[in-house]
């Protein structure tokens, strides 16, 4: 018996055939699923003459220098900027408040749990008029504060809810022999706990930073000045009414979307290895 | 700070460290989620309007609802967003993630060598941001320069280009594939860990039954899966019955309103007619279905999450 013949389909026996036609199967499905995202990215090497003729093929960098020089090296700066604050604010606070939802008895503990995990269920398009009309008489729109304050709670529960189950797969022995030794919470989240879950840590920054980066309903509400938008509604901008640039359009798409499909590539590694090994090769 | 003398100190350094871990957290969902919502509430029985923002709206009453409940064009919307988009587009999803896990979990591939660039293809759709999907998906849509219409013209499939998106037949079929595009990975990634965890015992056990394809995914996958398909409809759920980005971004909530949705009638009412008051109890009658799923979800994850924390 072939050691493969434990999973499943295995058994049955398919022959050279069924297995060719697994693969095929499997090759066109990839092929669906990846073709859109290639396009994009071949596209935007292509000239626009060139971009939608089969078989003509002109590499060319004109689409990137044309982008850059209208001004979207700006909305570049402004995503990462706000990304990278927005995020760093909410895993600090989110570290903080997964341990203590983890590790800390306290009361009303399952009630104010259960409120955090209840802010991603909550539709955001609710919550855009209000924070526009509160932002708009306070004069915050087109703020960066308004946006990170914004940004930093949209990120907060799902943050918190991926960092408890990270959690879970730390030992409590260490935390039980630091206070014993004398160290405060601060010090045990910080210097004990962190450095083991700092793997959890980084895939829960990561989705959060991809959350913010293609987030694009606050931003379009919120952000009305052209300086001050952000890649996704800048990117929308090319792709006008009537006349679509679409040699800026393919640029700019291919540059919104490398960050992400960099930060996804590690990131799916440490999905299938699961989260116990992360924790255990400590 | 000795461990003879800490039994109290200990005790107040915890409280000292609930207070800098939660109060943070609370500040933000309480500014972002409470009082927005409270204040939506307020606004949903006024005729607040673009033009009227500084000084606000006169109190109405019940107005607001009592007009929504009465449209036909709103129960359109309910329809749109219930049926079509959560309901088809959810099962869709599910089923069409469910069917990817089988097939990329095949030994076969394992024995091709393929497993890893699956894995790795598979991520793509869902690395894409959803601005940029829309945005490569209007272009291979697109009646003139789109690649579908020109491989079904050679393909001798039709002899007018069709025009996906602008025609009431196809419009909601090519809106699910798109979102449905966008999101499958993350489902099937999800089913695949969760039949990759599957013990072999239990395969062995039917194995030896001599339970057929069909009886093993009936009683030993589908039952091992079913933890995992709940939060996967349950979080479906909510993101497809909440997005607003795809249907404002592919059809405009168009040809006509034929595709509005909730999202997109909250934003219509208050971005484009102006009229907050009136978004405002659309908002607030959407927020309350989905508190309904909500609390659905919570009893189901929630328990799950503390219950484990307890012991």
């Amino acid at each position: 018996m072939r050691t493969s013949a434990f999973r499943f389909g295995a058994r049955f026996d398919l022959g050279l055939l069924g297995e060719l036609t697994i693969v095929a199967g499997t090759l066109l499905v990839l092929f669906l699923l990846v073709y859109p995202t290639a396009w994009v990215i071949v596209a935007s090497f292509r000239t626009p003459e060139t971009m939608f003729v089969a078989g003509r093929w002109e590499f060319t960098l004109d689409n990137y220098v044309a982008l850059l020089n209208s001004g979207f090296w700006r909305n570049i700066v402004n995503s990462l900027g706000l990304c990278l604050v927005s995020v760093a604010i909410s895993t600090v606070i989110a570290v903080n408040a997964a341990y203590a939802f983890s590790r800390l008895r306290f009361p009303a503990k399952r009630s104010l749990f259960a409120s955090v995990l209840f802010g991603q269920t909550f539709p955001w398009i609710v919550l855009v008029t209000p924070l526009f009309i509160l932002c708009a008489r306070l004069g915050l729109l087109n703020n960066w504060l308004s946006m990170i304050f914004v940004y930093v709670a949209v990120t907060l529960p799902f943050s918190i809810y991926l960092l408890v189950g990270y959690l879970r797969a730390v030992p409590r022995s260490l935390d039980e022999a630091a206070i014993i030794d004398g160290a405060t919470q601060l010090q045990i989240v910080w210097k004990i706990v962190l450095p083991i879950m700092l793997p959890g840590i980084v895939a829960t920054a990561t989705y959060a930073f991809l959350l913010c980066w293609s987030e694009y309903l606050f931003a379009l509400a919120l952000l009305t000045q052209d300086e001050m938008k952000t890649m996704p509604l800048a990117l929308y901008a090319y792709f006008g009414e009537n006349v679509t640039e679409w040699g800026s359009v393919m640029a700019a798409s291919a540059l919104t979307t490398l960050p992400t499909l960099l930060l996804f590539l590690p990131l799916q590694a440490r999905m299938t290895s699961g989260l116990a090994a992360g924790s255990v090769k400590q | 700070m000795t461990t003879v003398a800490s039994g109290r100190s200990i005790w107040t350094d915890q409280r000292r460290f609930l207070l800098v871990a939660l109060v943070p957290t609370f500040f933000f969902l309480a500014c972002f989620y409470i009082y927005p919502t409270v204040f939506n509430l307020e606004t949903s029985f006024t005729d607040l309007s673009l033009f009227g923002l500084r000084k606000g709206g006169e109190w109405v009453g019940i107005d607001n609802y009592v007009e929504i409940l009465a449209s036909g064009d709103f129960r359109r919307v309910v329809w749109n967003t219930v049926i079509w988009l959560t309901v088809v587009g959810v099962s869709v999803r599910i089923a069409l993630g469910l069917a990817l896990a089988f097939l990329l979990n095949s030994p076969v591939l394992k024995r091709w060598r393929l497993q890893t660039l699956a894995r790795i293809l598979l991520i793509v759709p869902w690395a894409t941001p959803p601005v940029v999907a829309i945005v490569v998906w209007r272009w291979l849509l697109d009646p003139r320069v789109g690649a579908i219409n020109a491989t079904l013209m050679s393909l001798g499939i039709v002899d007018q280009p069709v025009a996906f998106l602008a025609e009431r037949l196809w419009v909601w079929p090519a809106l699910i594939t798109i979102i449905t595009w966008n999101t499958l990975p993350l489902v099937t990634l999800t089913f695949m860990a969760s039949l990759q965890s599957l013990p072999e015992e239990l395969l062995e056990a039917a194995r030896i039954d001599g339970a057929s394809r069909w009886q093993q995914i009936r009683y030993v996958y589908l039952p091992h899966l079913k933890p995992a398909i709940i939060v996967m409809v349950l979080m479906s759920t909510f993101w497809t019955f909440n997005n607003f980005v795809y249907v404002w971004l592919v059809t405009g909530a168009g040809p006509g309103l034929y595709t509005n949705v909730m999202a997109t009638e909250v934003y219509i009412q208050a971005f484009i007619n102006g009229r907050f008051g009136f978004s405002a109890a659309t908002g607030i009658i959407m927020a309350t279905i989905m508190t309904i799923f909500g609390l659905i979800y919570l009893r189901v994850v929630a328990e799950r999450e503390l219950s484990e924390e307890q012991t």
